[in-house]
């Protein structure tokens, strides 16, 4: 019960804080499942993050994953609602206050910074994870493919984790 | 203004939870805007910037919008119970099978081919988002001072925010001229 308490709150509070979405901030959702609450040990958060990216559905799954991994399915929707539950709240009183915003300049100031940030947060941690998950230089490779891929060819990705999942299943990466 | 019953919403963000493979953004901006055209283009931009705005999962955050723009709050409720429960309960069922099923060799393998696209594919949008900010090129230095921050010297996001905020904010205020 205690345990519960505890996922729900510290992934409230790692909410509050994951701007940019959850995936800018996955090595801060790494240190503290991994390292500080021992929720899930790093094989197993790097095969449910595999597994939330292969499934269809928002990138916070990975999260589901590590509540269901501690707690079972209590765990998996406490800590589900504990990563949606500040933002719909924000936004939803943003919304208001954006909306009536009259100062143009100012609105759009704000705008330009949180993305401005939201771009550093998101190429850093995909940075960050890429130490922490690739352990051959054909895992960088396949990685830097997926980019290049996403960014000139407007196919599916599923094509790509499809390429990811075959070239593992042969023992390359 | 247009009205849509909670059971509408809920059904429209369960298909487009269930598409998106490899991110849902892309799939509720075509759901929302070419199929249903429930939003045009501008007005998807304009709340997608303000989800980003707001921390925490942002297409949680534009299901909230939607849904309460589209039903009010029973609206905001559907629509993200749609986005969310049928995905989840697919990945649950898939962390069972891991289970039984993840110490074998070759699952491991495939798990980790799929973990290097997933980092290819976050990236991907980072590098897409970078594009945006190509209009104005001060911010670059923010944006390469963040990257900086974070990962060469190792500096919690705290620090990170700290230091680039507020050069972010008198750039954004510059650009916004």
């Amino acid at each position: 019960m205690i345990g519960l308490l505890g996922l729900f709150v510290k992934l409230s509070l790692f909410s509050l804080i994951a701007f940019g979405g959850v995936n800018a901030l996955l090595p801060t959702l790494y240190d503290i499942s991994v390292n500080q609450e021992k929720w899930i040990d790093a094989d197993t958060f790097i095969h449910y993050f595999a597994i939330a990216q292969a499934a269809p559905g928002p990138n916070l799954l990975t999260v589901t994953l590590i509540g269901w991994n501690a707690f079972g399915l209590a765990g998996a929707l406490l800590a589900t609602l504990a990563v949606c539950w500040p933002s719909c709240i924000l936004i939803f009183y943003l919304q208001r206050v954006l909306s009536n915003l009259q100062h143009i300049r100012w609105k759009k100031t704000i705008e330009y910074s949180a993305g401005a940030l939201a771009v550093g947060l998101v190429l850093a941690s995909a940075w960050q994870i890429a130490e922490r998950i690739n352990a051959s230089w054909v895992a960088y490779a396949l990685t830097i493919f997926s980019i290049v891929f996403v960014l000139v060819s407007r196919r599916h990705p599923l094509y790509l984790i499809g390429l990811g999942a075959l070239l593992g299943l042969l023992g390359f990466i | 203004m247009l009205q849509k019953s909670p059971t509408q919403l809920f059904i429209t963000f369960t298909f487009i939870g269930l598409s998106g493979f490899g991110g849902v953004l892309p799939w509720a901006r075509r759901t929302l805007v070419e199929q249903k055209k429930w939003l045009n283009a501008q007005e998807f931009n304009g709340l997608l910037g303000v989800c980003q705005l707001v921390p925490g999962p942002n297409i949680v955050n534009l299901a909230v919008w939607v849904g309460e723009r589209f039903g009010g709050m029973r609206g905001a409720f559907a629509a993200v119970a749609g986005l969310m429960l049928a995905p989840m309960t697919v990945v649950i069922l898939l962390a069972l099978l891991y289970d039984h099923y993840g110490q074998f060799e070759q699952v491991q393998g495939m798990l980790r081919g799929i973990s290097a696209v997933g980092v290819g594919l976050i990236a991907a949008t980072g590098f897409k988002m970078l594009k945006e900010e190509l209009s104005y090129l001060p911010m670059l230095i923010v944006i390469a001072l963040s990257i900086v921050m974070a990962t060469v010297f190792h500096l919690a996001l705290g620090w990170v925010v700290a230091v680039t905020l507020p050069l972010a904010l008198l750039f954004a205020w510059n650009k916004a001229k």
